[in-house]
């Protein structure tokens, strides 16, 4: 069987950004290219990312001239009467909404051109600036002509960002389109939320050959909330790195549950504080740790003091890896309250830890977790007795924590590659 | 023509480490010593040093004429000991020039009478203790922190013994009367209340380096001629000491305004007097009722600046919820640490108000926010906890 070309379409990529989506790409990347010869194409690429096995090109690394062989062979029908694109989005900072983004009049013609200062916004902006609109615009023309002059034979696109330069790869190349789902614009914003985001998502799925959520959980809102045929769908779990993991001596007699994330209503932070409040009442014996900051920290700071939970409830604000894995390693047990969560990673690093998780019933990650205690995110009654259960049942904790670590085992990169594989052989066998 | 008293509140507080949750059962140390250290050298490079020095002077200068008050918080006179002992010295000396009344505060400039009697008591009684240990006097007129008064306070005073008491002069409690006479609050039978004139204070403590305020630059025969046209027995200007060259610059011309104040002041055929000689000189013939508790601080001149928000109020109950514990188990340095965490500071800090008064909380805080200002705290309080249940272990104390 010949070796599959595969061109990887990507946002984040480590090492620029360690966010979620990132960190997923790279576990897969990494993997799939045991198998597969990769390209993977993302809007910044850090200078310094040397990838052993995968190239990573990056826009601000481009220079105009490498695409304008191929500048003529191709049109871009899709945004050449938009004048105005509302979104909203920033996932890593707080409260600054960027205003509409503004595209100036122009022919049809010469929006398809790329210039020299449409390249030149990759080189200097950030990846979420008030731009993102018009870098999502530039990203998928930019990438349809780099792929008009490359070899491949799938295309592989990483949530909604790239999910428009899928479409346009593939209607310039005829190549299949596999979209990866990581996070939807249900899960960051709810079910009533039907702007521009949903609507390239939607058309992206109905433009690919295959849609590969990270989780059954994320299949089912793909079928049901975007109304894509289910055969198209194929969840794939993502993997967890490997993490050396260690336990420290806590300096406090208390027990730890910790909340990891961005404090953001998706991750459903405050129905973590609603379950606190209900255990420490029941067993003050413990210390209660928000990890991470976002929109809702003061908020939730704020609550947290009019309940009085202060002396119990504790937030670090945003922390490095090293911190992260600091606090993984004396914490008795973990809690991901999330409204809507595609997969959870955190979760997975957590049982590596050895933890024992209590998860809502919205998450992907519990499909993998088998034996993590279950409960839905707004039943902050049963959330607070699974907590309290673990902490006060060292059977239980142990029993738990176990299963943990053998469905651990079983969660790589590698395994998930092999889905991933199988899939693009049913398009290019 | 009425009198003039002359007060200024001299305090720092004990700022905290940022003390993130890593530090909770590790790290002993709560606050942050070089932090302290170096705003008490600047704030004594640019105040008390250079204040004490022109006051003195003057004093001096004007062979007893010229007369005023301090009050100096006993986290201050401890910080001073600790790391300034020749601006402490400075203080002394200006004390001893005879031209300086000392008032009585409390100890650890809390809102301890808010929150507990007896924890209240001890703080006078320590202030009282220190204050004579250091400048060998004994206030006769007391001043509550950040002039948080009410009726209760002014009768609790008086039993405690001392013949007057500051405060601030409240529009809705003086309806109408003037702030420039001496008051009796009900329910006592001896002692005076003083009432600070906020316009003629403030003049002097913000506005006097606005340049936008329609009286710039405000000049000390000017303002003489103003407190020389004022009705009343006394007029009492009240403000922070930091106000003269920390808050207000040196080149905002605050120095030369009180280098010039006594000759204006006698220009105008005006007097000096100090809150206890104002008590000894004037009657208080009318009533001044305060129900609810005042303060000289932000617009609302109420516990606000401290309790208004829940983070502030979660703190500072908290804090003291511990004083059964904390004086069971009678370690004094457990129980000091204890008592610098009731410092207003600490929760003034935390106050999220907006406009002229946030950006003046803003203006003080050592932290990013009030929200890292309470979490800090609440860290500490954590330790803390974890301290005095080992000590009550140790001790065998079970309650």
């Amino acid at each position: 069987m010949k070796r599959l070309r595969v061109l990887k379409l990507g946002w984040e990529f480590p090492p620029l950004i360690n966010g979620g989506l990132g960190v997923a790409c790279l576990g897969l990347a990494q993997a799939l290219a045991k198998s597969v010869d990769l390209t993977v194409l993302v809007p910044i690429a850090s200078p310094d990312a040397d990838f052993e096995n995968f190239a990573l090109r990056g826009l601000n690394q481009l220079e105009i001239e490498e695409i304008a062989t191929t500048e003529d062979r191709y049109r871009y029908h899709s945004f050449a009467q938009v004048r105005q694109i509302p979104i909203f989005l920033n996932p890593y900072e707080d409260g600054q909404a960027a205003a509409a983004t503004e595209i100036p009049i122009s022919s049809e013609r010469v929006f398809s051109k790329t210039t020299r200062a449409q390249l030149d916004t990759f080189k200097l902006g950030e990846l979420y600036g008030p731009d993102l609109a018009t870098k999502v615009i530039e990203f998928s023309k930019i990438a349809a002509k780099l792929a008009l002059s490359e070899d491949f034979d799938i295309i592989h696109a990483h949530d909604w960002m790239t999910f428009l330069a899928g479409v346009e790869v593939k209607k310039a190349t005829g190549k299949p389109l596999v979209l990866h789902i990581h996070a939807l614009q249900y899960d960051r914003s709810g079910a009533d939320d039907y702007g521009w985001i949903y609507e390239i998502e939607k058309y992206g799925m109905e433009q690919a050959d295959f849609i590969l959520p990270v989780s059954r959980y994320t299949g089912e809102i793909i079928a049901h909330h975007y109304g894509i045929p289910t055969e198209k769908i194929r969840p794939v779990h993502n993997g967890a790195e490997p993490v050396a993991s260690f336990a420290t001596k806590k300096k406090f007699p208390e027990k730890l549950v910790l909340f990891l994330g961005r404090l953001t209503s998706q991750k459903g932070p405050e129905f973590f504080l609603e379950t606190a409040a209900r255990v420490i009442a029941a067993y003050p014996n413990v210390r209660f740790v928000v990890a991470g900051t976002g929109e809702k920290l003061r908020p939730l700071i704020e609550s947290g003091a009019f309940r009085g939970l202060g002396s119990h409830f504790h937030f670090t604000g945003f922390l490095d890896k090293e911190k992260v894995h600091d606090l993984l390693s004396m914490t008795d047990v973990y809690c991901m309250p999330s409204v809507s969560e595609p997969f959870g990673l955190s979760a997975l690093e957590a049982a590596q830890f050895g933890i024992p998780a209590v998860i809502s019933k919205q998450s992907g990650v519990a499909e993998v977790l088998k034996g993590a205690l279950l409960a839905d995110y707004w039943d902050v009654e049963l959330m607070a007795k699974h907590i309290h259960d673990l902490l006060t049942d060292p059977t239980l904790h142990a029993t738990v924590a176990e299963q943990a670590k053998l469905d651990i085992a079983a969660s790589t990169w590698d395994a998930a590659a092999a889905k991933v594989l199988a899939i693009y052989r049913e398009l290019s066998p | 023509m009425p009198d003039v008293c002359l007060y200024f509140q001299v305090h720092q507080p004990n700022r905290l480490l940022p003390y993130d949750f890593f530090r909770i059962g590790e790290n002993a140390t709560h606050e942050d010593d070089t932090l302290n250290a170096s705003i008490l050298d600047k704030v004594a490079q640019k105040c008390y040093l250079p204040a004490n020095a022109l006051f003195q002077k003057l004093i001096e200068e004007n062979r007893g004429r010229f007369r005023m008050a301090l009050s100096i918080s006993g986290t201050l006179i401890e910080q001073m000991q600790r790391f300034r002992p020749d601006v402490l010295d400075s203080f002394k000396s200006l004390v001893a020039s005879g031209g300086v009344e000392l008032l009585a505060e409390t100890y650890y400039h809390s809102l301890a009478f808010v929150h507990s009697n007896k924890e209240f008591d001890r703080q006078v009684d320590m202030h009282l203790q220190l204050i004579e240990d250091v400048f060998s006097v004994r206030p006769r007129v007391f001043r509550n922190t950040e002039l948080i008064y009410n009726d209760a306070i002014a009768a609790k005073a008086e039993t405690m013994g001392f013949d007057g008491i500051v405060a601030e002069g409240v529009e809705c409690n003086l309806s109408g009367l003037s702030p420039n006479f001496l008051y009796r609050a009900p329910e006592t039978a001896r002692i005076k209340t003083l009432l600070r004139n906020s316009r003629l204070s403030d003049d002097l403590s913000f506005r006097f380096s606005d340049k936008n305020w329609s009286e710039h630059p405000l000049t000390a025969e000017k303002f003489a001629q103003w407190l020389a046209e004022s009705e009343g027995d006394v007029i009492n200007l009240f403000m922070d000491y930091e106000n003269i060259g920390e808050h207000q610059w040196r080149d905002t011309g605050i120095f030369d305004f009180w280098q010039a104040m006594p000759e204006a002041m006698q220009e105008a055929g005006l007097q000096w007097v100090t809150p206890s000689e104002a008590v000894d000189l004037y009657r208080a013939s009318q009533s001044y009722s305060s129900p609810s508790l005042t303060s000289w601080a932000d617009a609302e001149r109420d516990l606000s600046a401290w309790m208004g928000n829940v983070m502030q109020q979660e703190a500072i109950g908290k804090i003291h919820k511990l004083e059964h514990k904390i004086l069971a188990v009678n370690d004094p340095e457990l129980t000091h640490t204890w008592a610098k965490m009731q410092t207003s500071d600490h929760f003034y800090w935390m106050a999220t108000k907006g406009g002229t008064d946030g950006s003046v909380h803003r203006y003080f805080t050592p932290y990013p926010s009030p929200y890292d200002a309470y979490i800090y705290f609440m860290n500490v309080l954590a330790d803390l906890h974890i301290r005095l249940r080992r000590a009550l272990q140790e001790k065998g104390i079970n309650l």
